[in-house]
């Protein structure tokens, strides 16, 4: 897949707070390691906070729905379907959409407070995930993304981190390609991983939470580094190089984490944090430096001299 | 007027009247549009039509017809929901309405007096009683009419509470109203309703049992020792289905062995029962009485005695000494161990099997014909070329005992069956703890053959489950042998403990409870709590069973050995097929549907069709076998009988208005119709033994020949218009 092949798909990307703020690497990789594979992310101007489903949701119901509605009306003015890299921001941009499209009274309800600032929710566009986008064909597909590989990741033993909220609540989740729709053992991010060269590992409790989620991390740091803490104890049983997300909140978690349990637990770990992105960028001969790795709260340097 | 009649009689039962107009726009339309001569007649274009077919059969004159219309409370089902008194008063001045009454339980004998006396006193033509439903007590009222001294097929019935009330609970004023209009659609047609007589036709003195699990076993037996000659039709290659493959039963511990083998003999000794294995219902045809069933026998590649016999090979015939099981270089898992013990493709699924008669694996055989060698020139069993044979036999009436299969509990993903080695199914642990199983009876753990001292019994494992994954119903004898299975551990491994996850323990069967106690007297844990998920060591491969204890109200992650998943069941995979070939009908969750849940559990509503066992829903044993004895009992009820009645509802052919084009012919789906020479003309004519009176003819037919007997045009039509045009006096 060359450069000059041309977008196939145009997305409005939807990049939410921690990525452009925390990981711009993770943005800068999306959009240009898209760009290879024929998405075009456009910048979705005037985005807000999508906003966080936890903290807002716990709170107040409507406050969430009316602000994620605000941020797809952006899109729906665009006419643009929207993508974004972050699995809380898919928990609101995705979900809200959803129950605003089959939920009348809901609907209504949100136009009423969104007529104050001349917009109106419609329901016309249709919201994905990038990893989404990497993994069905319709889009993209794993073939395509092993195609643009040309700096493979051999050798490296990369676990994955699928985060909660893009696959649970299982009845609420509608992704066309069926392998998604597996909530308590998926494989279609080691798929993903595979095409990259590397070599993606099992390890246990797969599944569970980073610890960040649901406002843990912000009503109860040590707790949430506790749940944080047995993750890496059995990512470090199975010596994965590295592990990947495909959400900037837990990435957040795990890198910075790392730090925060090293000062409070007096626990060192030094495992490598990547979004998928990051790992697809370096896997298509991007720079450290054009990903921001540098920026990163564990030093990402023994996995790159792994892999590069 | 007709129009101006309607509302003013309905304004009397039904005060908010626009509210419940809403239910009929059609009917406001065609009144509308209805010219007031047109509809001042009522019922007369129907009268005119019911002149033609006068020579036919003969007709009740309208004119003539005194209805007595009888209207049941149903406790308060229907009086709770409606105004009797209105609806009483509204039926009173529909035309041919001679009598009205209302009782509490019109089904009742008190009920059945009422409607007695009413017919002598009124000299009534004809009764129509607005109850239930058709299903539950078309046959009690028509018994009432016969008992009145008027032709059965006089009566006819308003759904008030099935269609009506039951649906209307909150609706007083609808369903007061929309009771009026079942009466007076009920009325229309008794005035037209003419004598019929049943015909009787003698029964084959058979009866056929598919499916050879207990249930089958029993329900073959029992009709054998009331000298009924039985078909026993069992797909697999021997009878003796789930229960053959476990260990102890429960409460009282006995081998399941001990009590299925002798009843496996018993059915193979049988000199009534004719057993089948390896063999499939192909087609059906026929009706109760009478059903005509081809079976197809699967190419066994093995002949019995009995067909080598009639092949000429006097003395020959597979007498099961496994020479060719030896000799045969194909290896299977096989399938009645669950997988966990090697078969050959020429095979018997175990040493006790009935009847004792190999089998050729033919999707696995490579025919390299050792077996054949092996098996000598004088038995000369083994035929590699056998094809599958179509048998057909006659029968009376029909039991299906299709049984179950365990729900596949790897789609519940979070607990890992299939992915961690030492997480297996309940079936499974049946297979290890049997001493005639895989380990000779040593429970071993998968992993390492290692001796499990801590088990994590997983009960309800896809069952009362809602997320969409597993089943939504209580799969009834789950718990029950979890306890087993726990005494069972206590019992063989010292020192062993089983620690029990559940929702509740459903002990409700005979000394179930006190099974229940004995078990936590001899050291079994109990947690209640659903499992959340199942996580595996990956270096010890030992298993955290994560779950809530909700009596202690905290979170456990409780390491175990080995876990055992009491799995959901559901209908065997050929349920669906074959209830389809024999017209039964299913409910949403896959299980046979009875014909009434509590008074008529082991009956179908397909005549002559009846069901033993777990294909109409979960049962442990004990209620296997009582569903199966009470099937063979209500099977033979009709063979004793010596003869059926069928409905006499057959289309008949006016001959005079007959073109002879034979369209209605090649239209039956019960080959019923054929065309005949009279007179000089090709006319059509009616098996009635055959035809089930569905109409497909009758509705078709351009000239309008077809006369359908109780379904009639004009008793049709007179309950269109009745509906449509009122229809009140």
């Amino acid at each position: 897949m060359s450069e000059e092949s041309g977008a196939k798909h145009k997305f409005a990307f939807y990049l939410g707070c921690i990525a452009p703020n925390r990981y711009p690497g993770c943005e800068a990789a999306s959009i240009k390691a898209m760009k290879k594979l024929g998405v075009e992310l456009v910048p979705l101007k005037g985005a807000s906070c999508c906003p966080a489903p936890g903290a807002f949701g716990s709170i107040d119901l409507n406050v969430w729905y009316a602000m994620a509605a605000r941020n797809l009306v952006l899109a729906e003015q665009m006419k643009m379907d929207i993508a974004l890299l972050c699995n809380g921001c898919y928990k609101s941009i995705w979900e809200v959409n959803h129950k605003l499209k089959h939920n009348k009274d809901l609907r209504d309800g949100v136009n009423e407070v969104l007529k104050e600032i001349d917009m109106e929710f419609k329901g016309t566009i249709n919201v994905y995930h990038t990893a989404e986008l990497l993994y069905n064909e319709r889009f993209v597909g794993v073939d395509k993304v092993r195609d643009s590989v040309t700096n493979p990741l051999t050798g490296a033993r990369i676990a994955v981190h699928y985060g909660c909220h893009i696959v649970k609540p299982h009845k609420d989740r509608e992704f066309e390609k069926e392998a998604m729709l597996n909530t308590e053992h998926p494989t279609w991010m080691e798929e993903l991983v595979a095409a990259l060269g590397a070599t993606p590992v099992e390890y246990r409790n797969k599944m569970q939470c980073c610890g960040a989620g649901g406002g843990v991390r912000g009503y109860d740091l040590v707790h949430s580094l506790d749940i944080t803490n047995e993750k890496l104890i059995n990512l470090k049983e199975v010596k994965a190089d590295a592990l990947t997300d495909i959400c900037p909140f837990c990435q957040l978690q795990f890198d910075r984490g790392q730090i925060e349990i090293q000062e409070k637990f007096g626990v060192t770990y030094n495992l490598p944090v990547l979004h998928y992105a990051e790992l697809l960028g370096l896997a298509q001969g991007m720079s450290p430096q054009e990903l921001g790795l540098d920026l990163h709260g564990i030093s990402c340097e023994p996995f790159l001299q792994k892999v590069l | 007027m007709m129009a101006e009649k309607k509302k003013a009689t309905t304004k009397k039962t039904a005060s908010k009247k626009p509210d419940t107009k809403k239910a009929a726009p059609m009917k406001q339309e065609v009144k509308k549009q209805a010219p007031a001569p047109a509809a001042k007649p009522k019922a007369a274009p129907a009268a005119e039509k019911a002149a033609a077919p006068a020579k036919a059969v003969s007709t009740t004159q309208q004119g003539d017809a005194r209805v007595g219309v009888f209207i049941c409370h149903c406790g308060t089902n229907i009086a709770g929901s409606m105004d009797i008194e209105a609806v009483q008063e509204a039926s009173k001045r529909i035309p041919n309405v001679a009598f009205v009454d209302n009782y509490k339980y019109m089904c009742s004998m008190p009920g059945q007096t009422v409607i007695q006396k009413a017919v002598h006193d009124n000299k009534l033509t004809a009764v129509v009683v607005a109850a239930c439903t058709p299903r539950l007590h078309e046959p009690t009222f028509r018994t009432a009419t016969k008992d009145a001294g008027l032709n059965p097929f006089r009566f006819e019935m308003a759904n008030i509470r099935d269609q009506n009330s039951w649906v209307h609970m909150h609706d007083r004023v609808g369903s007061t109203e929309k009771a009026i209009d079942a009466i007076k659609i009920a009325v229309a047609k008794a005035a037209l309703l003419q004598d019929l007589h049943p015909k009787s036709v003698p029964v084959e003195k058979a009866a056929m049992v598919v499916g050879a699990g207990v249930a089958g076993m029993q329900a073959a037996l029992d009709l054998a020792a009331a000298g009924i000659k039985t078909y026993l039709i069992e797909k697999d290659m021997s009878i003796g289905g789930r229960m053959s493959q476990l260990d102890k039963t429960f409460p009282t511990l006995d081998c399941s062995q001990c009590i299925l083998t002798p009843k496996m003999v018993d059915v193979g000794r049988s000199e009534n029962i004719e057993l089948m294995t390896w063999s499939e219902v192909h087609e059906v045809e026929g009706y109760i009485g009478n059903f005509d069933v081809t079976i197809r026998k699967k190419a066994r590649g093995v002949m019995t005695p009995k067909e080598a016999e009639a092949k000429g090979i006097v003395g020959g015939g597979c007498n099961g000494c496994g020479d060719c099981d030896g000799v045969c270089p194909v290896i299977k898992p096989n399938e009645f161990e669950v997988g966990m013990k090697p078969r050959k493709a020429i095979y018997i699924n175990h040493p006790q099997v009935v009847p004792l008669i190999y089998t050729i694996d033919f999707d696995s055989c490579v025919k390299c014909g050792l077996c054949v060698t092996a098996c000598g020139p004088e038995k000369r069993a083994i035929d590699l070329e056998m094809k599958d044979e179509f048998v057909k036999v006659k029968v009376d009436t029909v039991i299906l005992a299709l049984g179950y299969e365990i729900f596949p509990i790897e789609k519940k993903e979070e607990w890992g069956y299939k992915r961690y080695e030492n997480v297996i199914s309940s079936l499974e642990f049946e297979r290890l703890i049997c001493a005639s199983g895989p380990t000779g009876g040593h429970l071993v753990r998968p992993s390492d053959g290692k001796t499990p001292m801590k088990i994590g019994f997983v009960l309800c494992a896809g069952s009362r489950d809602n997320t969409g994954t597993g089943k939504p119903y209580c799969s009834r004898f789950c718990c029950m042998y979890s306890l087993k299975h726990a005494h069972q551990v206590i019992e063989k491994i010292p020192g062993c403990i089983p620690y029990l996850f559940y929702m509740d323990i459903r002990s409700f069967g005979k000394m179930y409870e006190e099974f229940y106690y004995r078990i936590q007297d001899e050291g079994a844990k109990f947690i209640r709590g659903r499992v959340a998920n199942i996580i595996e060591d990956p270096k010890t491969k030992n298993l955290h069973v994560m779950t809530d204890d909700t009596l202690l109200d905290r979170p456990i992650d409780m390491e175990v050995d080995m876990v055992v998943l009491a799995a959901a069941i559901q209908p065997s995979d050929d349920t669906n097929r074959t209830r389809k070939l024999f017209g039964v009908s299913c409910s949403m969750d896959g299980w046979l549907l009875e014909a009434h849940p509590k008074l008529n559990p082991c009956g179908t509503t397909t005549a002559g069709v009846f069901l033993a066992g777990v294909c109409q829903g979960p049962k442990d044993i004990p209620d296997t076998v009582a569903s199966a004895e009470g099937a063979a009992s209500a099977a033979s009820i009709p063979i004793h009988m010596g003869e059926v009645e069928l409905e006499p509802y057959f289309a008949q052919c006016i001959e005079e208005k007959c073109a002879g084009w034979g369209m209605c012919v090649n239209l039956c789906p019960y080959s019923a119709l054929a065309l005949v020479e009279k007179d000089g003309r090709t006319v059509m004519q009616v098996t009635e033994a055959k035809c089930k009176g569905c109409g497909t003819c009758g509705g078709f037919c351009p000239g309008g020949a077809i006369w359908m007997q109780h379904f009639t045009t004009p008793q049709i039509c007179a309950q269109i218009d009745a509906f449509l045009l009122g229809g009140e006096q």
